[in-house]
Parts: C-alpha cells; structure tokens; sequence
C-alpha cells in the first residue's frame, strides 16, 4: 500500500492522525493548522489590544508551555505588537514545581521573554506541602485553587500588566461543564464557559488588583494536540502531574471526557458549544439586557476549582459529602412539605413526628424552599460582586475564600500573627511562639 | 436486611432499603406510586371536564420503566373511577417498532399482553419509518433532508427505503442511536397529535434524564435540553411529562422484581442491566457511556443524580424560540438560525462557503454531528 499523502498539501506523508477530526497530515500541515486555528480564535475574539503587556501564566507544563510558544510565533508572524512575559505561581509542592519550575527559567530564556516567580509562602505564608500537612490531602486542591487564582491577579498588579493568558484547553473547559452539571452549580457554568473573563474593578484604585484580565486562547485546542505539538516542536516542558489527586466531581468528569473522546472525537468541542449555549439559558444570565447582549463580559471566577490533574482514582471526598448534604436537604423537605399541609388544620400547632420544636423549624424552612422549586424556573440568587473586607481581592462575601481558608489555616498553627491586647499575655504567647518555633 | 423491621409501617420485615429507610414491599410499593402521581396533579378529575375526555400519549418501549409507569397509571385512573365515577385523562399507548433499524431482542406479542392485562386503554403499533408517511406540516423538512442528502434520487421511494437510506448514511454507533431516538420522537409526537392527545408522558427515571443531561450536552446539544428534561410545553404543540422524575432507575428495577402478580413478563429480554457493555469504542454509544456512568454514580450517590435533573430543568428555553426556524430532522427551535457546526468559536475555520451551504441545510448543531454527510456532499460537489 503506498503511503497516506497529507490531506491538506496533497505532497508530504501523512504521519499525524489529527485527534479533533482524524484526517491525517504531515507534520508541517498539523503544526500550521494548529497555530491558525490559535490565530483564528485570537482574532475573532479580539483578544489582544495592540501594545497591550500581556503576562502568560507559566507552570512549565505543556499547556503553558505550547501557549508561551505559540504566542511567541503568532505575536511575530502577524504581528500583533503586544508585550509577553511570563508569570509563575510557586505553590511549594516538592518535587513537582521545583523541577517545574527549572523548566519555566529555561522557557524564559528560550523564548526571550522576562520570567517572574511569586511563592505562596511569600503571598500567604504557606507552601501548599504546609498545607497538606495540616489538611491533609483531602480539600487541599481547593485550597491550592483558590490561592492560584489570586495569586495570578496579584503577580500581574506587581508587573504592571492588566491581562493574564492562561493555559486552560478546550479538555479543561469541557471538563468543567460536566463538572458543574453535576454539582448542580448553574452560575458557574455560565461564567467558566466564558473565553475572557475579568475581574472587575470595585474599587478606583487603578492599582487594584481586582482589574485584571483572563483569557484562555487554548479554548478549543485539544490537549491531545496540544502534546502532539510540544512533541513535534520539541519544546521544553516537564510532564508531571501533580501529586496531589484532584477531588472526585473533577475526576469524574475527567475521566467520562476521555472516554467521550474516544467513542466520538468531536465530542469534547460539542461539550463546549452544549456549554457555550446552555451559559445563555441559565436563568439570570444576561438578565440586564434581555439576553440579546454576548458581549458583556463575565466576572471571572473567585475559586476555579482545583488544578486539572488528571487521575480519578480518589472517589470520595466532595461527592460523598455533597450526597449526605442533598440526602438530607430531601428528608427536610419531605417531612417539611408533611408540616405545611398539617398545618393548615391545626393552626400553628407544629408537631413533628420525628422530634420536637427546633427539628420542625429547620424542616419548615427547608420546605418552602422545597415548595418554591415546585414552581419551575426559579431564578438562583445573583451574587453581588463586592470587595473582601481583608485584602480587597474581588468577592461575593464579605472575606473573599482565600482569607476564609487563611484563616482556618492560621487558628491552628500559633503564629506571631495573633494580635493580643494585654501585655501578660502577649508574653505568654511571646514564649509559646517560641517554643514552637525553636 | 429481611430482620429490620419496615421504616413506615412497623410492622412487616423490610423487603429493602430505599434511600436508607429500610422497606417493606407494600410500603415500598405505595413510595413509588406517591411519587409518581404527585406528578400527575395536573390531571387529575377535577381538572377534565365531564363531557371532554383528556387524552395523554403513553409510549412504551416494553423496558422496566414504561412498563411500570403503564401499571402505576392503571392503577391510578382505577382510583379515580372509584372515587369519582370517571377519570381526570384516558391513556393511548404506543409502541414504535424499530426492529428494522436496531437488533433488539424483542419478545413476541407484548403489546397485546399488555392489553390483556391492563384492558382500559387504547393500544397501538407504528413502525419508525411511519415518520416518514404521515401527513405533518413538519413532514415535509424531512423528505426534504432525505432527498438533498442525495442518497437515491428517485422520488417515490417507499418510508421503509427512504428510512433504510438515511440509517445507511449514518457512520457511527453513536449517529444510528442518536437518529434512531431523534425519530422516534418525532413519530410520538405526530402521533399525538394524530390521535388528538394533548400531551406525551415520557418513562424516563431520574436516572435516565441525568443520563440524558450529560449525553445530550456530549452530543452539542445542549441548546435543547430545556425542553428535554423539564415538565411542560414542549417546543411541539404538545406538552412533556416525566412522572417517573421523582424514581431511580434502580429502584424501578427493584419494583419490577417485586411486584405481584410479577411485571416481567411485559418487559423484553434486553433490559439493560444484562446489557453487555461492549469496550469496544466501535459499538459503543454516547448513550451506553452515560448509562455506565450514572449505573455506578446512582449506586453511591442518588441525591447526586436527583440533583443533576433538579438543577437542568431550571434552564429557560430562549426568549422568543416558538417563533424560531426549526430543524429539518430533530424540529427543535435553533436560536439565532446557527444551524450546522461551522460559524462559531470552536469552528476553526474561516471559509464562508461552508457555513452558508451548511446553514442551508437546516440541521442544527447535534444534528450536522449525526448527519455530516449533508454538509459533506454539498462541499465536495461546491
């Protein structure tokens, strides 16, 4: 049989079989058709502003790596006049950033671009090895996810620059809507499926770090390509997942899109649009204006989840606990719903048959609640964006998440941080301090 | 689990746990039929007048879920009877034949042993490719498909040969299941309103629509599930009831096995839990993955998959989509005319022919990803 000729220059061997669509190409015809379809979803979103400094969130893995890369070549190519630099969160994992890392200092120097690396100790006073050991592996990817995040915004405030990119690829994204399909979070879904976000300002404070730009240029890239270019480009990264597992609702889906991959190819761009399209029938979304406006820009996520680490193997954690909780909320509302009809007759008189006065409260509460969702299409609360009263960082409560988890951190570990008023006790704390830290 | 006692009534041996509350058959038999006539209010006696029957659409398929929801219903309009003298709705049930599309191992004569059993009812059979034949103001787009798909340019070609063609056209497990479903559908609801039935009662489970959310969102075809998952008007002129929501699929599959006189001989042989899941990605479908997923996420964490349904059916269908272009093969509203899969973010391309042939052909997203030879002839030829 001779050989397969490219299905696109006609000329070369095909040696390449194109996970997104399965014609076959020669390695030119694939890394071209890759960068243009980077370029394409570059310029139909306008991503880019001319003379705009835009950092590039760096891990030294191969999303970030190929974006770096790619964004290099095109930014020469078709001349888009825009400033890159790198940005790297080090989140004190031993044994995987610190090898990581090297990669990105070499990335640096490869592609000629200023390389910047934030520590978590030096941001919040934990490395996440600190982390896990206080709690434990369980969860700890929340934690993990929330401070990169900020940490992200943060860095980008110290550089001067109004736009990360990041790596996320169409694998992740479509990850995340099944994800959050089956977490039941609707408002999350419409947000993540977004390719720019932004956090917007509270605040007039130009400086604030609560005005930073997100983009994922990778949206629709596959993360099978993504490798295949790394491998055929032969770029510098260090492929290692992180240690730590990712918790079970992420895992899950993970591991259904790898098999959706596999029975249709195209399936991991149809979740996309399913997830693109359904973001605009999420009740409250776009609300303001009808639904008629796309081009309002969502606010960007306070948590993103964990990191996209790819095996499923713990299948506990999140989903058992989210379980117990709607086991429960089901029980409440059955017997709560029980309460409201009794109740029409004996005026007030609440006795519930399982046990007394609070029980009846809790469940009669949870009933209506129940009661409302009777009704269909109730509209989910909207969140008002506000500023966290600690560090100023873009929130929906009063103390965004990060501080929250700081401070749950930083009660069980006795710290010079521990403000006390009355001098005899500062002395005592003085020498426990320390105790602890000698 | 036979030593506890029954959790409601105290009195007999639990039969089996149900939620974590340990039951026993009578008490577990009257849990499934409170949750599914709670969701039948709207029919109720006083909402029919007295001298206009209400006529609702039953489709079954002779697997666990229809079956019992025929049962549960019989029951149901029987109570009626005897509390009131007559009932709030009549039932015609339908069974679509698609053996001639799908190797399934179906029993012999279970509709008229359904008819034995449950007599009260209307019973009728329409093989698919009937979706062909009759007489819709929606019939037309799909001859009209079939016919520019250019699989046999002789216009007279009989139902079964234009349905033979179409399948013949399709290059995936996942393409056939998913057209096959698509059009049976479409039947059920020319039938419907044939028979002059205001609404269809669906046997889905909570199961099977979480099933359903996740693969139809897997197929790009998530701009349709507010009219998939949620009771009510549906985008057809008939309304869409689930009243089998509020029930596991495990837990019909329990009731089957205990009920008395036994249901199973109404079922057909390929239920789905003797169902090989065949790993070869050749056979399998986007619907055997979803089904093999929530099989094992119903076994731990039901409130889960009770919750996946519950948070789907609060998507609001777009504002204005009664007004909006139809697809030629599914018929749901596609917003904006952004039929075919080119023109969007994902679509990487950026030549305009593709999108105005594809656009023309009037298929949606899902459907273009089934039926991809539709775009393909027009680009060769183009």
């Amino acid at each position: 049989m001779p050989p397969t000729p490219c299905a696109i220059c006609r000329t070369n061997r095909a040696l390449i079989l194109r996970p997104k669509d399965h014609s076959k190409l020669c390695k030119e015809c694939f890394i071209n058709v890759f960068e243009t379809e980077i370029h394409h979803t570059v310029t139909t979103n306008n991503l880019f502003n001319r003379g705009e400094k835009i950092a590039i969130g760096a891990s030294g893995g191969k999303d970030s790596t190929v974006l770096a890369s790619v964004l290099k070549t095109l930014n020469e190519r078709y001349d888009y006049g825009v400033e890159l630099i790198l940005l790297s969160i080090d989140e004190g994992i031993k044994g995987y950033r610190d090898d990581s890392l090297e990669t990105v200092k070499r990335n640096a120097k490869q592609y000629d671009m200023p390389l910047t690396i934030l520590g978590y100790d030096e941001l919040y006073g934990w490395t996440m090895d600190q982390v896990v050991e206080q709690v434990g592996k369980k969860g700890n990817c929340t934690y993990c996810g929330v401070f990169r995040r900020q940490a992200l915004d943060r860095g980008a405030v110290r550089l001067g620059v109004k736009h990360v990119v990041t790596g996320h690829n169409a694998d992740d994204v479509a990850e995340t809507v099944l994800m959050n399909l089956l977490r039941g979070d609707l408002p999350r879904l419409s947000r993540t499926t977004s390719i720019v976000t932004s956090t917007p300002s509270a605040s007039n404070d130009p400086n604030s770090h609560t005005n930073i730009k997100r983009s994922k240029p990778l949206k629709y890239a596959y993360e099978k390509e993504i490798v295949l270019y790394a491998h055929h480009k032969n770029l510098d990264y260090f492929s290692t997942e992180c240690i730590y597992s990712p918790e079970a609702f992420r895992g899950s889906a993970r591991a259904l899109i790898k098999n959706l991959e596999r029975v249709r190819p195209s399936a991991i761009l149809d979740v996309v649009r399913s997830g693109e399209d359904m973001a605009k029938l999420v009740p409250g979304a776009d609300e303001s204006c009808g639904g008629a406006c796309s081009s309002q820009v969502p606010a960007a996520e306070e948590e993103e989840g964990g990191c996209g680490s790819s095996n499923g193997r713990n299948a506990g954690g999140k989903m058992a606990s989210m379980e117990a909780h709607l086991a429960q909320n089901e029980v409440a509302a059955e017997n709560g719903l029980e309460i409201e009809i009794t109740m029409n007759g004996v005026n007030g008189q609440r006795h519930n048959r399982q046990d007394g006065g609070t029980a009846s409260v809790v469940n009669g509460k949870k009933g209506r609640a129940k009661g409302q969702a009777f009704t269909p299409r109730k509209a989910p609360k909207q969140q008002v964006m506000g500023q966290c009263k600690r560090c100023g960082y873009l929130s929906s409560q009063e103390i965004c998440k990060a501080c929250v988890l700081l401070e749950s951190l930083n009660k069980n570990r006795p710290k010079n941080h521990i403000e006390v008023s009355s001098h005899m006790q500062e002395e005592t704390n003085g020498e426990v301090h320390n105790v602890t830290r000698g | 689990m036979t030593d506890q006692p029954c959790m409601r009534c105290k009195e007999n041996a639990a039969a089996l746990v149900v939620r974590t509350e340990p039951l026993c058959r009578k008490c577990f038999t009257k849990y499934v039929h409170t949750k599914v006539i709670k969701r039948m209010e709207t029919f109720r006696v006083r909402n029919s007048a007295p001298d206009q029957q209400r006529k609702i659409l039953l489709p079954i398929s002779f697997g666990v879920s229809s079956v019992i929801l025929l049962h549960v219903l019989d029951h149901h309009l029987k109570n009626q009877k005897a509390k009131t003298g007559r009932t709030g709705y009549v039932l015609i049930v339908l069974f679509v034949d698609t053996s001639s599309v799908e190797c399934l191992a179906q029993r012999e004569n279970l509709l008229s042993q359904c008819q034995e059993r449950y007599p009260d009812h209307k019973y009728a059979s329409a093989p698919l490719h009937d979706v062909f034949s009759i007489q819709s103001p929606e019939h037309k787009s799909l001859l009209g498909l079939v016919s520019e798909m250019d699989l046999e340019p002789e216009a007279d070609r009989t139902a079964t040969e234009q349905l033979s063609a179409l399948m013949k056209s399709l290059t995936s497990a996942t393409a056939r299941a998913d057209v096959i479903s698509t059009l049976r559908t479409r039947l059920i609801v020319q039938y419907a309103k044939l028979t002059g039935c205001e609404g269809v009662l669906w046997g889905d489970s909570t199961t099977r629509l979480a099933e359903k959310t996740l693969a139809e969102t897997a197929k790009g075809r998530g701009f349709s599930l507010p009219w998939q998952i949620a009771d009510g008007a549906s985008p057809f002129g008939v309304t869409f009831n689930y009243p089998l929501r509020d029930v596991l699929k495990k837990e019909l599959v329990a009731y089957a096995e205990l009920s008395e006189p036994t249901l199973l001989p109404l079922f057909n042989d390929s239920s789905s839990n003797t169902q090989q899941p065949s790993m070869s990605s050749k056979n399998t479908t986007i619907d055997n993955l979803m089904e093999q997923y929530f099989e094992s996420v119903e076994e731990n964490f039901p409130s889960i998959v009770s919750n996946v349904v519950r948070t789907t059916s609060r998507l609001e269908p777009s504002q204005g989509s009664a007004s909006e272009s139809r697809c030629k093969l599914c018929s749901m509203p596609v917003s904006d005319g952004r039929f075919g899969i080119h023109g969007w973010g994902g679509d990487q391309q950026d030549g305009l022919e593709n999108l105005s042939a594809e656009r023309s052909h009037g298929l949606c997203y899902g459907c273009t990803r089934s039926i991809p030879q539709a775009a393909a002839s027009r680009n060769l030829s183009g």
